[in-house]
């Protein structure tokens, strides 16, 4: 919202508070103020006379004048081409600081220059105030223009305007009106008002039937004039609309605008020649092709409120007015229309249609009851005094308003218990006054009656608010709450999670976060939840669904840091996925590159399968769940996206937990990865069993014999099956079986590995004999040969 | 007599000659093994006189300690020598490429939020989540937004149907909480999570986006203590220098509401960039919990009360790092994550 603080003057006085102070008082009271905007920049500036101008002796685009600037002739080069003797110009004096340039002394092709002659385009006004001729050459002002004072002053630009941020609950600031009565409650000083109240209330009989078939008009008002005069406005009334932003066209539609931004209520004039019948319907369900006053065609639905008169849509109510019926220079008479149309229906078709006019963003925001009352008044007084309006004929009016003002109390003890503050009543009633919330006092209660456009004041809380906003937070000591001591806790599930984050980052794995919404390819993750959420208004295909799974998320990740060379990028997200029949949390691992490592002295770890294994295993051992609860199987749930001979399951209990192993080779074409990779956790799992309890158990001080075996075996035969045969067997004195060795070679033949393991020995209660073990050690060698590994 | 002065002197000369531990242990075989001089010397006392006897087994009793004495000093300086030689044989080049050690390091809006999770569970706050894909009754009608409020548009909400929606704020959780806890006062907790707005992602927005909202339900809570609480919040995010101040603002599920400025980090309330010239960085929103809010949840507003804060935590980390564009904390660019390995 655009507050000029001129226009601001005429309703309170603020001229001696400058425009930080006005701008810091009112972001403190609630009316942030985004910026402070000069209408011309604020230079060393002064009205000139050109006594005399020549022809530059060595251009012949140039002219040398010397101008009069009051207290000094000056000699400047000027390049404009309307540059004459006589004229009244703008002149910008040595040292002055244009948006362009800074003014210096300067010789021009031999020519000494004092100066800078100015355009208006050079003082930095806006493009849109300027005649179509004002950027040609310099601005040339009228004979009444003094000399030695300020051109800014003259011209009416010497104006700054404040850029406020409004809330939604005051949509009573679109009219400056209201915004003045907030400053005056401010700066606790008088505002007046012009004195227009029953201006309307003239005329003659009129034949005008107004009327609406839709519940989204509530209130019309249309008036009748059969005489007026369109000209060019006076000279104040088109500064006030420049500093609003609007340009202005004639006096008469410069009324209309004004009337709008002083008030709040949009207003809309038809000219009467052009009404064939004097009849106007608010209507919906009307679609259809309309020409609006901008001469753009637009289309519109059913739902669309429109204006109609014999049936004709004649304009799109609170929006903009058909170009058929728009006031021109040959307009003699008008019809006022001053409505009250629906929020909603206005907010959805000037959105739909993208025609945000000044009319339909504040019939959006909302407008106060009375405003179109009040409007209607206003713009027959400014009528009569600006445009000779004349032969009315009386208000006729659709819809009922029964406004009255409502009461709202509150006591002082709810003010000071809901701030923590102690407050006065005086305090408290003056603020509310200040408001003209016409507060009464009895006892500990005050009752305030509401003002009409103060629709956002309801209940005590918004009284004490308001109370607050005019006392000043400052006034709030900061306390902490007085309450019963709690403990602050995670739950276990967030424990869980931050346990991962603290384990995978200390094995050098970044955490990442990535977007939720996805496109469709994502869909085909690795254990995707079923029915996948979908968008009803996606933004754009490929952010169309609820994600569910998170390994795509993270490939996507690898893809683009391998492609930035970010090498040995090891990575994991937490993230909740969604289906239709709810979410599940999940933890998604991709390494690539190493792990660790020092190339020089090959001492490396690679982001391989068994790293990844190790990671899990670990990571899931520290979360209290090992050995036999988990259980590693091959992978036969997805091989689209994991190779299905590198690539495994681990369950615990009978539910997957994990998936992992290396990216199928096609995936990773498609996605653009290399050497990854990647892991699928499923945390509900494990948030749904108990982990391990930590039990103490006498830690065995009896001595460990080690026996090293050699075995070749079929290639194929899994380890596992090894060390299960020698556990069973060597029970219960077997400790541990750990492999230190695995090689193929052409001496073992194509289809054989050599497989070593090294088996320790321990009893609980004893020191192991040579005898004792080596027994127990030719029992497993022959449960290995059953297996189908012999000694090499 | 003389025969074992000899000895000594020859075997102390013989020590200190040795240049290693070889020829130590040579001079030790000669002089004090079995049949070594010194043995050799004690074969003689047997054609002794008896009375001279005792004195002459004494010097040699003395001989042998001398020279074994000699012996141990000599063996450990000559080890020490030997040590220092095979250490400086073991010479390395320090400044050859270390073994690398990968820091890897949590996302920094996973930093901001647990910081924020932290010193709200240091004041005894409990952290609570719930559903990103939301019902628009929590995130909309019980948040006190109603039907036709412009927030509820499609063209701002990522809606699924007609019921269901991505939430668009953490408000939501607080919702659930104000339900589910309506019985169980007082209230005391912070709720983060992802929440979701229809925007173009750009330097300054981004479809989706982290909030922490904190709420605090129970008799006599005051906007003073609301204040107090967010003071210590800045004071912990950005140093204890900091100030606050409470701007009227408006949300629909506070009254009064307002926003809460922090004096800048950067100039310390000066002026600078960051705080366009004001001094203040504008980072919460606040207020005392609408009345209407509590009535919804089956809370009596005339017996408590409560606050409500919420703040975005991509905001804080640009703010506390400089990051100029939002995006920057979705691409997962490992330059750009590894600068928060030193968290501060």
């Amino acid at each position: 919202m655009k507050v000029s603080k001129k226009w601001l003057n005429d309703y309170v006085s603020i001229n001696d508070i400058s425009s930080v102070e006005l701008a810091e008082r009112l972001t403190i009271a609630g009316l942030e103020v985004e910026g402070i905007e000069p209408l011309a920049c604020k230079a060393d500036l002064v009205i000139g006379q050109v006594l005399t101008c020549e022809r530059h002796p060595d251009s012949d685009h140039l002219s040398v004048t010397t101008v009069d600037c009051g207290d000094k002739v000056e000699q400047i080069v000027c390049g404009a081409p309307n540059v004459a003797q006589g004229q009244k110009v703008i002149v910008a004096r040595l040292g002055a600081v244009l948006p362009q340039l800074t003014i210096k002394k300067a010789v021009v092709r031999g020519v000494e220059s004092c100066g800078m002659i100015c355009s208006l385009n050079e003082l930095g006004v806006d493009e849109k105030f300027l005649r179509p001729d004002s950027s040609a050459g310099i601005e040339v002002l009228g004979d009444d223009a003094i000399v030695g004072s300020d051109p800014l002053v003259y011209l009416g630009l010497d104006d700054e305007i404040l850029d406020v941020k409004q809330t939604p609950n005051r949509a009573d600031f679109n009219a400056l009106w209201n915004v003045a009565k907030e400053v005056g409650a401010i700066f606790n000083r008088d505002v007046t008002w012009p004195d227009c109240e029953c201006a309307a209330s003239v005329g003659k009989l009129t034949e005008l039937k107004v009327g609406s078939t839709t519940l989204g008009c509530t209130l019309f008002l249309g008036k009748v004039i059969n005489k007026l005069t369109v000209k060019e406005s006076p000279r104040w009334l088109k500064e006030r609309l420049m500093a609003g932003g609007v340009k202005p066209i004639n006096n008469v539609v410069d009324i209309s605008n004004f009337v709008m931004m002083e008030t709040g209520q949009p207003l809309h004039f038809y000219d009467l020649a052009k009404m064939s019948v004097q009849e106007i319907t608010v209507m919906d369900q009307r679609a259809g092709k309309l020409v609006a006053l901008d001469e753009n065609e637009y289309e519109l639905l059913d739902s669309d409120l429109v204006i109609t008169s014999l049936g004709k849509v004649i304009g799109i109510a609170g929006i903009m007015g058909g170009d058929d019926s728009k006031i021109d220079v040959t307009t003699t008479g008008i019809i006022i229309e001053a409505a009250s149309f629906s929020q909603v229906s206005i907010r959805n078709t000037s959105r739909r249609l993208d025609l945000i006019t000044e009319a339909a963003s504040r019939f959006t925001k909302g407008i106060e009851p009375l405003a179109p009352f009040k409007a209607l008044d206003r713009a027959v007084q400014l009528l009569v005094e600006l445009a000779d309006a004349d032969e009315f004929e009386e208000t006729v009016q659709f819809g009922e308003v029964n406004h009255v003002d409502k009461e709202v109390r509150v006591t002082l003890s709810h003010v000071n218990a809901l701030l923590g503050t102690s407050l006065t009543m005086d305090e408290v009633v003056d603020a509310l006054a200040r408001l003209h919330l016409r507060p009464v006092v009895e006892g500990d209660q005050i009752t305030t009656t509401v003002p009409s456009f103060r629709t956002d004041v309801v209940i005590a809380q918004d009284l004490i608010e308001e109370v607050i906003r005019m006392v000043g937070y400052e006034k709030v000591v900061a306390t902490l709450p007085l309450m019963p001591q709690t403990i602050g806790l995670l739950n276990e599930q967030q424990i869980v999670r931050r346990s991962i984050q603290r384990m995978l980052t200390s094995l050098g794995l970044q955490e990442v976060v990535t977007y939720t919404l996805v496109k469709e390819s994502f869909l085909e993750g690795v254990l995707p939840m079923a029915d996948p959420i979908a968008l009803a208004s996606p933004l754009s295909e490929d952010r169309k669904y609820v994600r569910n799974n998170l390994s795509q998320s993270v490939l996507e990740v690898v893809a683009y840091n391998q492609a930035h060379k970010n090498e040995n990028f090891n990575v994991f997200e937490l993230s909740q996925v969604y289906g239709k029949a709810g979410s599940q949390w999940r933890l998604s691992i991709a390494l690539n590159g190493e792990l660790l490592g020092n190339p020089w002295s090959k001492q490396t770890i690679k982001s391989d399968f068994y790293a990844l294994k190790g990671l899990l295993e670990s990571l899931f051992a520290q979360l209290g769940f090992e050995g036999s609860r988990l259980r590693l199987l091959r992978n036969e749930l997805d091989h689209q996206n994991f190779h299905p001979y590198r690539s495994a399951v681990i369950q615990l209990g009978k539910e997957v937990l994990a998936i992992f192993g290396d990216v199928h080779p096609n995936l990773a074409k498609n996605k653009g990865v290399k050497n990854v990779v990647m892991a699928e956790v499923m945390l509900d799992v494990l948030y749904a069993q108990s982990p391990a309890k930590i039990k103490f158990s006498v830690i065995n001080k009896y001595p460990k014999v080690v026996r090293d075996v050699a075995l070749v075996a079929d290639v194929k035969l899994e380890v596992d099956t090894l060390i299960t045969a020698i556990n069973k067997a060597g029970k219960p004195l077997v400790q541990s079986v750990e492999v230190f060795d695995i090689f193929t070679s052409s001496e073992l033949g194509a289809d054989k590995k050599s497989v070593a393991l090294t088996i320790a020995y321990q009893a609980k209660d004893h020191t192991l004999t040579e005898e004792e073990v080596s027994m127990v050690h030719g029992k497993i060698l022959d449960h290995l040969a059953k297996a189908g590994a012999v000694l090499r | 007599m003389k025969e074992i002065t000899d000895v000594k002197e020859a075997g102390l000369a013989a020590i200190e000659q040795s240049s290693d531990l070889t020829e130590l242990t040579h001079v030790r075989n000669e002089y004090l093994s079995k049949k070594g001089l010194v043995a050799n010397l004690m074969s003689g006392m047997k054609d002794l006189d008896a009375s001279m006897r005792p004195a002459f087994g004494a010097l040699i009793n003395n001989c042998k300690e001398e020279l074994e004495s000699a012996l141990r000093e000599k063996q450990e300086s000559l080890a020490i020598v030997a040590l220092q030689a095979k250490m400086a044989n073991d010479w390395i080049d320090i400044t050859l490429p270390a073994t690398d050690f990968p820091v890897a390091n949590l996302h920094p809006l996973t930093l901001v939020q647990q910081e924020i999770e932290d010193i709200f569970r240091s004041m005894g706050y409990k952290v609570v989540e719930g559903p990103e894909v939301e019902l628009d009754l929590y995130n909309f009608e019980r948040a006190n937004i109603p039907a036709d409020h412009p927030a509820r548009d499609m063209q701002d909400t990522f809606y699924v149907d007609a019921q269901w929606l991505l939430r668009t704020h953490t408000t939501a959780i607080q919702t659930r909480t104000l339900e589910k806890s309506a019985k169980d006062l007082p209230i005391k907790v912070v709720c983060p999570g992802k929440v979701y707005r229809r925007d173009d992602d750009d330097a300054t927005h981004s479809h989706q986006f982290v909030q922490i909202e904190g709420l605090v339900v129970g008799e006599n809570i005051t906007l003073a203590d609301l204040k107090g609480t967010l003071q210590l919040l800045a004071k912990s995010m950005f140093g204890e220098a900091r100030v606050i101040r409470f701007r009227p603002s408006y949300f629909q599920f506070t009254e009064p509401s307002v926003e809460v400025d922090v004096s800048c980090h950067i100039c310390n309330g000066k002026g600078c960039n960051v705080c366009k010239g004001s001094g203040w960085i504008e980072i919460l929103g606040a207020g005392m919990v609408h009345p209407h809010v509590l009535d919804m949840a089956g809370i009596d507003g005339t017996e408590y009360t409560g606050f409500a804060f919420g703040l975005g935590v991509e905001r804080v980390a640009m703010l506390k790092y400089g990051i100029d564009d939002i995006r920057h904390c979705y691409i997962n660019d490992a330059r750009f994550l590894s600068l928060f390995k030193r968290f501060e």
